[in-house]
């Protein structure tokens, strides 16, 4: 296994903050949080939110199947988490991004919302894979996921208050962002030392790593999903 | 079989990220798509893109274009028979457009169209017609303007999914650093080439071209505007000189050969008015030892991609593939299967019916900023 120089995670972590830097200064997102966007726009925001996250459990299982054993108890405690199975009174994901489509009025929509986020999912498994292996390919999925849970335990608060004071969404309606407000401070911790130990378990270098890491990413990841 | 109906599609599919170089920055698709329906309803999709850098169009211009010469003047008359690539060449009509070099892009989406229906309707792949050499084709990776950081990051991604050929595009106060970057991203082991887009002097050219030459460069394309002095610059640099933009006519690659002035032709299927004469042009380069480069439009859809696909496998040489980049560039495409290049670069022929690809209609109208329905008898 490729120990690595040591400096990967802080390079990811550097990474993700300039995602995140980017998502806060964009039009969009300040749109959205100064109560300029238009009620169109907060609903495909809240639409497209649905439609990144929606298949989230079955990403998660998917990475789940590769982790290496240092993540293997994050990823599963991730998916147990995703599904509601992780304490009594939890609820799947997917239901609590169905409870924010309804709480903006929406629910109509999640047929055709959920109809897009199995089209996103096919189109993951058909398109030409532009890895060799699997071990890459998986690296690229946990980087997105992780950006997420990185992104979220930032900025989720700031979603649900902007929803709430500019669109109106009661408190039972913004459950996902309140939710990953608080947990994706501990998910984005440990996923980003689950990064790590992904690419020294495949023996991947910190420069390939760091790559896919990026390609992964591209310009704008969270841009790209949530305003489409 | 005549055709009775048409309908043009003028897109502005958003990209994942800007593309940028000296002669433009792109933000989306602006592709003109051509939908013909025969009399039996079998359709066929085309596709051109407008670049008034290059061929002289825009979307306005190629759509008025096609609306009011071109399908006048193939509507209703009878078709001629799949396979026979010559016989739509001479098909398609050839009116000129003020101001244009060549009204090319909209001459390759109604081309595609009708080549594309009437293989349909035949039951027929492209591959019967250009049958291909290969079983798979290679394609490059591009490197687009920013900052040297962004450029060698782009550099990094390439290597990462095993590109092996790599454009990078210059024409900017940086080139040497950048070119230098680009090259430590990517190691020794994979070719890269230079696009100017026609944004050097022949003074910088020579001073960028010798000053990179060592890093080893496979050839620089389109350094001069059109109508520079390439033979000039030829003999100035070790660098091989590709022509692009100066490569839009039949007329155009007879003066670039008579006159020595580059080493290679970027064909494209769009710029190039269609797949036969981009056929053509290909024959005529290498009959002239000149190299090959099927080239593409940044932001095209699955429907050029698929075109140059075909054109890449059945030419008996070819040095580089461009393209294909599909969702890596758009936030969507426009067809059922994935024309993109997966692991390094490398894409499967395509032998479905037509162009190989079946079209999603409601995309091209979810996507499309305009829609225009042609009918007959004006």
């Amino acid at each position: 296994m490729n120990s690595g120089t040591g400096d990967l995670r802080a390079k990811i972590e550097t990474a993700f903050e300039r995602q995140v830097e980017g998502l806060t200064a964009s039009a969009q997102f300040r749109a959205l949080e100064e109560g300029r966007a238009t009620a169109r726009e907060y609903d495909a925001f809240v639409e497209n939110v649905a439609r990144a996250h929606l298949r989230s459990p079955q990403l998660v299982a998917f990475l789940y199947a590769l982790a290496p054993p240092a993540a293997a108890a994050d990823l599963r405690h991730n998916l147990l988490e995703e599904l509601g199975l992780e304490d009594p009174a939890g609820r799947a994901h997917p239901d609590l991004l169905s409870d924010l489509l309804a709480g903006a009025g929406l629910a109509h929509r999640l047929p055709q919302v959920g109809a897009q986020a199995d089209e996103d999912l096919r189109r993951v498994v058909v398109d030409p894979l532009l890895y060799g292996t699997l071990r890459e390919v998986g690296l690229a999925a946990l980087a997105e996921i992780v950006a997420f849970e990185f992104m979220l335990a930032r900025l989720a608060g700031r979603f649900a208050k902007a929803l709430a004071a500019h669109r109106g969404l009661p408190a039972s309606a913004l459950t996902w962002f309140t939710h990953h407000s608080e947990v994706d401070v501990r998910h984005a911790e440990q996923g980003l030392a689950d990064l790590e130990a992904y690419a020294r378990y495949y023996d991947l270098d910190d420069d390939e790593a760091l790559a896919i890491v990026e390609a992964a990413l591209r310009e704008d990841v969270f841009t790209r999903r949530y305003w489409r | 079989m005549k055709l009775v109906a048409a309908t043009l599609y003028a897109l502005g599919i958003p990209f994942v990220e800007t593309f940028t170089h000296s002669a433009s920055e792109r933000h989306a698709c602006d592709s003109v798509v051509v939908r013909v329906r025969d009399e039996a309803g079998t359709e066929g999709f085309g596709e051109g893109a407008p670049r008034p850098y290059v061929t002289g169009e825009t979307v306005t211009t190629m759509v008025d274009h096609l609306a009011r010469e071109l399908w006048p003047g193939v509507a209703e008359r009878e078709l001629p028979p799949a396979g026979h690539l010559a016989g739509l060449d001479a098909f398609v009509p050839e009116p000129s457009v003020a101001g244009a070099v060549a009204p090319n892009a909209s001459r390759a989406a109604l081309e595609l169209a009708i080549l594309d229906c009437i293989l349909r309707r035949a039951g027929r792949s492209a591959a019967t017609v250009l049958p291909p050499r290969r079983s798979r084709v290679t394609y490059s990776g591009v490197v687009t303007a920013g900052s040297l950081d962004r450029a060698a990051r782009h550099a990094r991604h390439l290597r990462a999914i095993g590109i092996r050929h790599v454009k990078v595009k210059v024409g900017f106060d940086d080139d040497v650093a950048r070119v230098t970057a680009v090259r430590q991203a990517l190691g020794a082991d994979t070719s890269i080439r230079l696009d100017a887009n026609g944004a050097w002097s022949l003074g910088r050219a020579v001073e960028v071209l010798s000053a990179v030459a060592p890093l080893g460069i496979a050839a620089v394309e389109q350094p001069l505007p059109r109508g520079g002095d390439y033979a000039g610059l030829r003999a100035a640099v070790p660098v091989p000189l590709m022509a692009d933009e100066s490569l839009v006519t039949a007329a155009d690659a007879e003066a670039l050969i008579a006159a020595r002035a580059v080493d290679f032709f970027n064909v494209r299927v769009s710029k190039c008015g269609g797949l036969a004469r981009s056929l053509a042009i290909a024959a005529r380069a290498a009959e002239a030892g000149l190299g090959v480069q099927v080239g593409s439009q940044v932001g095209e859809t699955a429907i050029l991609a698929a075109a140059g696909r075909h054109l890449a496998a059945a030419l008996p040489e070819v040095a580089f593939v461009e393209g294909s980049f599909g969702t890596l560039l758009l936030t969507e495409d426009v067809s059922v299967e994935s024309v993109q290049f997966g692991h390094r670069g490398q894409a499967p022929i395509l032998t479905g019916p037509g162009l190989g690809i079946r079209v999603i209609e409601a995309r091209l109208r979810r996507h499309a900023v305009a829609v225009r329905e042609l009918g007959t008898g004006g």
